[in-house]
């Protein structure tokens, strides 16, 4: 089996985190880019099924900028995938959204994988939107939501749990299919010194912009009208009491009247 | 000229370590600390991650870094724990005799085993007797048909009481002193290995220090690292080595006291502001700001000199003097900053001090570095 695993890097979010001069978006000057938390999965996920399947080729592959891009396919390497191809994006193309579903699409469209498996939602955009838009796009089933994804090498089909808010589905799909994870069967691993060493002189295929400039073409990213960090949280208020009775009197009050979280 | 930034492939390698160090040795730092618990479940992750076997080539198994590489990974682990950092790096040391000294097969038969899974080794040269006088040793070893027999206590020996492998230093003849000596290694199994209690550390308090005793121990000739006499030198080249990484390590347990303080100089307030705002604060985190850059600083151009097969007796010995004294320095100032908070356990840098103070003993105390400092200087000024 052929997995393409694809990998985002995400701002590491113990990092300094602002927006650029003019406001527009999130300044990357000085971000440590870091391996998504659902992308993390996915990889985690693909070599476990690469363990219990062996013979499986784990194929990873990013769209992005250099040289954080690249960065990251290392990292994936050091975990254990077995080749990384780094799609480069055009100046100007944010790394994320429509624009990257259709670049990796270009892309994967001419690779036979029996899956292609990511993270159900990036850590830094959240858009959710991967899973589907690259099904829809490269013509494959696609599902997000995923858990216990195993294959059936047999049967040439994945089985997978999909968790909702309301319940769970069980699922049983042929190849290929294009899988958003939400969680492996474990914690994703930790890459091993002799590894990142070793990931260090390994080939990462590139893939030029021209390549995916067609797909691309006429789609101009929509950059948002404007970035802005969370509002920083304000103080404790501290109650003053004489007794229990009091304190509870006047946090109900505060949670009523302030807050207004009570009725 | 170097603009001393670290490349992607040694940012790969910082991170790991800091990974491991925020993740698995912080956490659990203050309560090894406070109980003296060696946390041997850390020790065999940070093996499998590869962090244990630092110095030791590929091809027996191991990581095979240089001194810079391990540098970075040092100050890192340093940071999340001193004592953990210490009994993690006590491979290193205890290794590197071999590493230096031994033959083909020697190297073959001892480092593979430590590669391919979790064992301590430890490094006994130090005797209760003499310590910064190792030519003064009192460990015997004698001629005995095919072999030796080693007989004598060495002390203050890291992981003694865990460790599965000893090398050891001892003289064939006292009176040749520095060139009676000779290194053997002895596994623990050997009859007559006897290794004594854990003892009670000021600090490196999730680190393990005992005694060891050799009572009769026969030894192999085959077990010899060099020729009879050539123990000394080998011990000083093999501290040669782990000398620049003590100074990595003390450089971690500053940044750690530095970070403490300033993220503390923001948040306490006295007279009506940030205590960050007042200049007696500021002139403070300036002076160990400035002592844990040069600290670092020092300690990358010693482990570039060594990578570069350059003599670095001068720049080690500078290096993990400056950065001890430098741990020790800002430790305190760190302490002073918070004040009455800083001098209660509940707060992480009493321990720091604590953890800096054997820096600037082991491996070479710092009176010891001042005189080949001093030494190495006074001989680039000959009439």
């Amino acid at each position: 089996m052929e997995i393409q695993v694809l990998v985002k890097p995400a701002p590491e979010t113990e990092g300094r985190i602002a927006p650029t001069a003019d406001g527009s978006r999130l300044d990357p000057a000085g971000i440590k880019w870091v391996l998504a938390g659902y992308d993390e999965s996915a990889v985690e996920q693909a070599l476990l099924l690469r363990e219990r399947s062996p013979g499986t080729i784990v194929h990873a592959l990013s769209w992005g900028p250099a040289p954080r891009s690249e960065e990251i396919l290392r990292a994936g390497l050091a975990l254990g995938c077995d080749r990384a191809t780094w799609v480069e994006a055009p100046p100007g193309f944010e790394p994320t959204g429509i624009d990257a579903a259709r670049a990796l699409a270009a892309v994967l469209a001419d690779r036979p994988a029996e899956l292609v498996l990511l993270g159900q939602q990036s850590g830094d955009s959240e858009d959710g939107l991967q899973p589907l838009a690259l099904a829809a796009l490269l013509g494959r089933p696609g599902f997000g939501a995923v858990s216990r994804l195993t294959w059936d090498a047999a049967g040439r089909q994945f089985s997978f749990l999909r968790s909702l808010d309301h319940g769970a589905e069980e699922w049983t799909v042929p190849a290929p299919v294009v899988v958003g994870l939400r969680q492996a069967d474990q914690d994703p691993r930790t890459a091993k010194l002799p590894m990142i060493l070793k990931s260090r002189k390994m080939p990462v295929d590139r893939v030029a912009s021209a390549t995916v400039a067609a797909a691309l073409d006429g789609h101009p990213g929509s950059p948002p009208l404007r970035f802005s960090l969370p509002a920083p949280r304000s103080g404790a208020k501290l109650i003053e009491y004489a007794s229990p009775e009091e304190a509870a009197q006047k946090l109900l009050k505060r949670l009523r009247e302030e807050a207004k979280v009570l009725p | 000229m170097p603009d001393f930034s670290l490349s992607p492939d040694l940012e790969s390698l910082q991170d790991l370590a800091r990974k491991f160090a925020r993740t698995e040795m912080m956490p659990r730092a203050a309560e090894c600390d406070r109980r003296g618990i060696f946390p041997e479940e850390i020790y065999r992750k940070a093996f499998d991650l590869g962090l244990m076997n630092l110095n030791v080539p590929a091809e027996y198994g191991g990581s095979g870094l240089g001194a810079f590489q391990q540098c970075l990974i040092v100050e890192e682990l340093g940071y999340g724990c001193a004592g953990m950092t210490t009994s993690i790096i006590a491979n290193c040391l205890a290794l590197e005799p071999i590493l230096l000294g031994g033959t083909e097969a020697q190297k073959r038969e001892v480092l593979e085993p430590f590669c391919r899974s979790y064992h301590l080794a430890s490094f006994g040269l130090t005797e209760p007797g003499g310590g910064s006088d190792a030519g003064s040793l009192a460990t015997r070893a004698r001629r005995d048909g095919e072999g030796y027999v080693l007989s004598g206590e060495k002390c203050f020996i890291t992981n003694a009481p865990h460790a599965s492998l000893f090398t050891v230093f001892a003289t064939l003849d006292p009176e040749l002193r520095h060139k009676g000596i000779s290194a053997f290694y002895v596994p623990r199994e050997a009859e007559g290995v006897v290794p004594g209690k854990d003892e009670e550390k000021m600090g490196h308090r999730a680190s393990s220090t005992g005694t060891v005793r050799f009572e009769q121990v026969r030894v192999p000739a085959a077990h010899r690292l060099g020729a009879e006499g050539e123990g000394f030198p080998l011990a000083m080249r093999t501290l040669d080595m782990t000398r620049t990484p003590i100074g990595a390590l003390a450089t971690g347990i500053a940044q750690c006291a530095l970070d403490h303080a300033a993220r503390y100089s923001r948040e306490r307030h006295s007279f009506g502001k940030p205590i960050g705002e007042h200049q007696a604060i500021q002139m403070k985190l300036a002076m160990m700001t400035s002592q844990v850059r040069a600290a670092r600083l020092l300690t990358w151009q010693a482990a570039t000199l060594i990578d570069a097969g350059k003599n670095a007796t001068l720049e080690s010995s500078v290096a993990k003097c400056f950065a001890s004294d430098a741990a020790m320095r800002v430790s305190d100032e760190a302490i002073q900053i918070f004040g009455g908070y800083g001098y209660m356990k509940d707060y992480p840098v009493e321990k720091l001090l604590r953890d800096a103070k054997l820096t600037q003993i082991y491996e070479g105390s710092n009176e010891i570095q001042r005189i080949v400092i001093a030494r190495e200087l006074l001989r680039r000024y000959a009439p």
